[in-house]
């Protein structure tokens, strides 16, 4: 029996062969997966758009404001009062169809609808209805732009301290499993059911208004400090709270989570192999442990980075903090169908790309995963 | 075992979190006894100025102002914490609790009132019925809600329960005291009544009571209340409550609770015949209170279906022909004189009670709290944000200098620009501290408003005079200026009263109205001679005849298409301005003398002096040097920007911002080229206002000021704005130390003169002998001046309430009011208990003192 053997000619044949054959296959999986995530996100989009207008139940709410608002305005002003019945209503009537044009809706709904998802799709975010950017401005774009930074500074630092050290005291609390520290790490957990703007409200009683410390809410002091340096502190006094309330809020259950997921994967076969044959505990960590976990790890990090975009919207509020959370709150307040299509779009963009992302990054982790298969 | 007693730890530490979380905010409602006279928290106020402080201090009392957002759930703490000093936007009676326990001062004015809106409308559905298309029924209601209940337990005792469409205890119920009183007593809270009368009706109109229920057609008589959970939160309690009621006489209450944004379209927006709703929170806001001195159009606007609102549930409502007839006449004016009028009004007071279409409930009192060494002058309508008066005045105690810090619940809400920019009142509240007065007095910057009164003092005049023709029901209070009456008023033929947007010039009566105009009301003001030395512009510039006539040009030109300004949303209310505009005229510029002609007139002389400033004719509060207006419209006619949020939306380009964003760039730009060019904005007309060296002179100061402060916002004012935080929002405000005028011009204003009332007299009255009873009226311990004592009206009640007699007390001495009841007036009392009350009118505050005295009667 003799073996088979290939000449260089057809070994290169074949490697050129698996290359295009991965080649196609990834390209397949790219455009079938990018496909499905944007029909997911028209769908999402749409989707949104029908429950911001409430299915157009928003249009017969916005007339009724026009009505309301227009009315007050005319009743308010003592040179309409003595003026003829007739000639005052007209004037009503006529203010009132120029705001509804104003506000698009003249167009009927399921035209607006399909105008807005065109748009969004896009990326044109249009003008607000009601809600003005700090700067004057009624450009969604603007509007969303001016409030990102405080919003990236306020999530960004308490997300981001909340990763790694949730990350670092459940590596070391699932190496001392049972220890005293674990059990009141387990024992507090629960205390995560609390929102965030609930711990807010108590930091605000005991530091800002019991022992006078630290700042009621804002961004910065009023007036802010001329001095960079000096406006930089001001906003970290300003940042302390609102970021405080947002790590308390999640840092016990986050800490639980990963250190169950740290316990998990301790306890496989593999691990116990590893110590079994004298593996440095050290490398059984970092080799058996950490890096299976490593995907997971990643897919937690990267959805918190696009989770920055969503801002906090009750602890936002109740700090006055002025961020995208508070924006989005008060844009559904006001039916600001431009703002919240404009905020979820970039949203969904930025969860499909991350979605897309990902699966590229597991297989670059995880020799187990194929891309594709 | 261990981890049991963690979790249970944990478990218990979330509940006394929920616990704390859930205990009420502020002070328990006390039992004390119902108070029908509203808590005076200026009472305790320490005394600021009895008389005006000296000073030689130029502009306001501080140096500096900061005004940053504060969220008024924390403002109280902030206060108390030190972070800010006042917080000047109104909040809600029940916080008045926490302020007191607090230990703090605050201003207290009207800050809205609240009714239930009942449905008049016979259903198209002649299977349900609705109870209130019945007069007697809507009436009743005012029997069945104990407003005194309401107020002590949803506004903690400091707002007033309101019966009548007219304020509660203010001008209008001043002056119609004893009707109001009347009133009140008949219509006291009376459940039982209330249930006889719902009774009768009822079955009268086919229904029946089944096991305490009321049916129709075999089915339960529902009513749909909307019930408003949105706002401050009180209209939902006070929704239950008159649920509770209606269900204790047998109805069956269908409580849908909604925000505004849904309650709105149903209650207005459907047709009321339809039986979408019968009941209805309604709430309304207030203006200032000069606007308040006449309330005469409240009874049309709120019953008629001829009302201003023109929508339901007031076209439905078919309304006995004397109360619409009077109702009309009021709002129009048609009555005689002042006599004529208050006959009239009283009548329809009575009659708005057997109409009820709405049943009022509350006039809700506001708060804004300060620290103890703070002095405001507020508006008693409208609270410290809307007073004119109030920037001038603010300071801290017996100091001058300082900066004061403020919290308010916004900034910036939008773009600030003088022809449609922001009207939010915290902006306009940074703005009045720029500015000489804004829009709650006719005119605003040449008059200062009275903000215990609402009357009208000279603030820019030498001299006024007002000319109205015979008949019209017009009072003089003030010396300040003279009035006559003539047979007609003809208006001259070069008097300015439209505008060619194509020829850049001023159409007058002599073109537009060939065969003459007449007018109902001329007022001439003659302005200081020297306006334009000592009046400058934040900026430096002096005042001129061309920032007047600039801001004419501007308030026309925007509506009229052949302008390149022309803007199609501002143009249906110039055109509505121009329907009953009868034209300006200026006599004279050295010194500035203008006539304004018009057929609108109050009633109150001195709010029919037309002072012209430069600022927008229809009453938003920012003052507009030409200069700034030239470069914007250099801005709008290029389509760059736009002054109006609609015009911006249609060109899609940003509304114009005096004070930040993309819009200063595009400024600067036109800044440049108005300055390069020594533009003279409509020089067709403007040419003989401005010269091209004024003109020079003007751009080269505002470019000096904007590169200082990078903001286009030049005022006047005591202050002027000197740094804008658009994010941060906050703003900095700075003593403008070439205002004209002393620290103290207005300290006249400091605070309100509210007397306080003590009744005296005998115990026991013998039925058909005479009693005297004295009456001591005093402030802060002070004897009241009978030079400030407008009246002094008593009013007899027996022991069931009924009124006996009403009547005058005579005055003795300074604080001293005497009341005699004669024997005639003592035989009316039956035995038992009986009571005097007094209502002092005084006149430097439009609210009256009440105090009554229990005596009995054998």
């Amino acid at each position: 029996m003799s073996a088979i053997t290939q000449t260089p000619a057809e070994k290169q044949s074949i490697k050129k062969f698996r290359l295009n054959s991965s080649l196609i296959r990834i390209l397949r999986y790219t455009f079938t997966r990018i496909l499905t995530l944007f029909i997911t996100v028209v769908i999402g989009i749409y989707l949104t758009i029908v429950i911001a207008n409430m299915g157009g139940y928003v249009d017969v709410i916005m007339k009724g404001e026009i009505r309301d608002r227009i009315t007050q305005l005319i009743l308010n002003n003592k040179a309409y009062q003595q003026m003829d019945v007739e000639t005052r209503q007209a004037l009503i009537q006529e203010k009132i169809a120029a705001e509804e044009k104003r506000v698009g809706l003249d167009v009927p709904i399921a035209i607006r609808n399909f105008r807005y998802l065109k748009n969004a799709l896009l990326l044109d975010l249009g003008r607000a209805i009601n809600i003005t950017s700090d700067s004057g401005s009624k450009q969604v774009r603007l509007i969303l732009l001016e409030r990102l930074p405080p919003t990236l500074l306020l999530m960004g630092t308490s997300q981001l301290f909340l990763f790694f050290f949730s990350i670092f005291i459940a590596l070391n609390l699932s190496r001392n499993y049972g220890s005293f520290w674990d059990k009141v790490m387990i024992a507090l957990s629960p205390s995560s059911a609390v929102p965030p703007w609930f711990y807010g409200i108590f930091l605000i009683l005991i530091f800002a208004s019991g022992l006078k410390i630290l700042p009621f809410g804002g961004m910065v002091d009023a007036p802010p400090p001329v001095n960079k340096i000096d406006y930089a502190l001001s906003v970290l006094k300003h940042l302390l709270l609102p970021g405080l309330s947002l790590i308390i809020s999640s840092f016990f259950l986050s800490v639980y989570n990963y250190r169950t997921f740290f316990l998990i994967y301790a306890t496989e076969d593999y691990v116990d192999m590893a110590r079994a044959k004298g593996l440095k505990a050290n490398d059984i960590e970092r080799k058996y442990i950490l890096r299976p976990t490593l995907p997971n790890i990643i897919t937690n990090f990267a959805l918190l980075i696009i989770g920055l975009w969503t801002g906090a919207l009750f602890t936002e509020t109740v700090f006055l903090w002025p961020g995208l959370g508070r924006t989005l709150f008060q844009a559904i307040g006001q039916y600001d169908t431009p703002i919240i299509v404009g905020s979820t779009i970039i949203y969904a963009y930025l969860l499909a790309m991350t979605v897309f992302i990902l699966n590229f990054v597991y297989a670059l982790v995880d020799p187990r995963v194929k891309i594709g298969e | 075992m261990k981890q049991k007693i963690y979790t249970l730890l944990s478990v218990l530490m979330l509940l006394s979190m929920l616990f704390a979380a859930c205990a009420p905010a502020t002070a328990p409602v006390t039992d004390e006894p119902v108070a029908s006279v509203v808590p005076s928290v200026t009472d305790e106020a320490p005394a600021a100025t009895e008389e005006a402080p000296t000073t030689e201090r130029h502009g306001g009392w501080l140096d500096e102002i900061v005004v940053s957002v504060v969220s008024g759930d924390s403002a109280i703490s902030q206060i108390q914490a030190g972070a800010i000093d006042f917080f000047s936007f109104n909040l809600a009676s029940d916080v008045y609790p926490a302020i007191q326990e607090a230990k703090l001062l605050a201003s207290q004015s009207l800050g809205g009132y609240y009714g239930i809106s009942l449905n008049p409308a016979v259903f198209a559905d002649s299977a349900v019925l609705n109870p209130f298309s019945n007069r007697k029924i809507r009436e009743s209601l005012n029997w069945l809600i104990d407003r005194n209940y309401i107020n002590q337990e949803i506004f903690a005792g400091g707002s007033l329960p309101k019966l009548l469409p007219i304020t509660t205890q203010l001008v209008e119920y001043t002056n119609l005291i004893d009707t109001a009183r009347a009133l009140e007593s008949k219509y006291a809270f009376n459940a039982e009544k209330a249930k006889e009368v719902i009774n009768a009706e009822m079955v009268a109109m086919g229904a029946e009571l089944v096991d305490g229920k009321w049916q129709f057609n075999g089915k339960p008589v529902t009513l749909i209340f909307l019930i408003r959970s949105d706002g401050d939160g009180t209209r939902q309690p006070i929704g239950d409550y008159v649920s509770n009621q209606l269900e204790s006489v047998g109805f069956t209450v269908d409580r849908q609770y909604k925000t505004a944004s849904e309650a709105f379209p149903i209650w207005q927006g459907t047709v009321a015949a339809e039986g979408q709703w019968h009941l209805y929170t309604a709430g309304y806001g207030v203006s200032g209170l000069s606007s308040l001195r006449d309330e005469s159009g409240n009874i049309q606007q709120s019953y008629l279906n001829t009302s201003i609102q023109s929508s339901e549930p007031f076209i439905s409502n078919v309304s006995d022909p004397e109360f619409q007839k009077l109702g009309d006449d009021l709002a129009q004016g048609v009555y005689t004189d002042k006599e004529a009028r208050d006959k009239a009004m009283a009548r329809a007071l009575e009659l708005a009670l057997e109409d009820s279409l709405f049943v009022w409930v509350i006039d809700q009192q506001t708060y804004a709290p300060y620290a103890d060494n703070v002095q405001v002058t507020y508006d008693l309508a409208t609270g410290p944000e809307s007073t004119n008066s109030g920037p001038y005045n603010l300071r801290f105690i017996d100091q001058e200098g300082g900066t004061m810090r403020i919290g308010t619940n916004d900034l910036f809400t939008e773009p600030w620009n003088g022809v449609a920019g922001s009207n939010w009142i915290w902006d306009g509240w940074v703005l009045r501290m720029t500015t000489q007065g804004s829009s709650n007095v006719t005119g605003a910057g040449g008059m200062m408003a009275d903000p215990y009164t609402g009357l009208a003092y000279p603030q820019r005049i030498a001299s006024a005079q007002l000319t109205h023709v015979e008949g019209l029901p017009i009072n003089q209070n003030l010396d300040w200026l003279t009035v006559e009456t003539v047979p007609q008023i003809d208006v001259p033929a070069d008097t300015w009263v439209d505008w060619d947007a194509e020829n850049q010039r001023f159409i007058t009566v002599g073109e537009k109205y060939p065969d003459g105009l007449t007018a109902n009301i001329k007022s001439t003001v003659v302005y200081p001679a020297d306006l334009f030395e000592t009046i400058k512009w934040h900026d430096g510039s002096p005042l001129s005849a061309g920032d007047f006539v600039m801001n004419i040009i501007q308030s026309l030109d925007l509506g009229k298409p052949e302008s390149a300004l022309y803007d199609e949303s501002l143009a249906l209310s110039i055109n509505a301005f121009l329907e009953s505009f009868k034209g300006y005229r200026i006599v004279s510029t050295d010194p500035l003398t203008i006539e304004a002609y018009t057929d609108f007139y109050q009633r109150d002389a001195e709010l029919n002096i037309v002072t012209l400033w430069p600022q927008d004719l229809y009453g938003l509060g920012y003052e507009n040097p030409w200069t700034v207006l030239a470069v914007s419209n250099l801005a709008e006619a290029n389509k760059e920007i736009a002054f109006s949020e609609d015009k911006a939306g249609v060109l899609e380009v940003e509304q114009t911002n005096w004070i930040g964003g993309p819009s200063l760039e595009v400024l600067n730009k036109y800044l440049d080229q108005a300055a390069s060019e020594s533009y003279i904005p409509f020089e067709a007309t403007l040419g003989e206002y401005i010269s091209k060296e004024e003109a020079d002179l003007r751009y080269a100061n505002l470019k000096a000021w904007v590169e200082a402060h990078n903001h286009y916002l030049v005022g006047t004012g005591p202050y002027y704005l000197d740094q804008v935080f658009l994010t941060e929002k906050s703003a900095v405000l700075k003593n403008f130390a070439d205002f004209p005028d002393l620290a103290n011009r207005w300290s006249q204003f400091s605070e309100p003169k509210r007397a306080t009332t003590v009744l005296d007299g005998p115990g026991q009255v013998t039925v058909g002998s005479e009693a005297v009873f004295d009456a001591y009226i005093t402030f802060k311990d002070e004897p009241y001046l009978l030079t400030d004592i407008a009246r002094v009206k008593y009013i007899l009640y027996d022991v069931t309430g009924t009124v006996l007699e009403v009547g005058d007390a005579v005055a003795v001495e300074d604080g001293h009011f005497q009341v005699t009841l004669s024997a005639e007036s003592t035989a009316k009392l039956p035995t038992g208990s009986a009571r005097l009350e007094v209502a002092v009118v005084p006149i430097p505050v439009a609210i009256p003192s009440f105090t009554s005295f229990d005596f009995v009667a054998q």
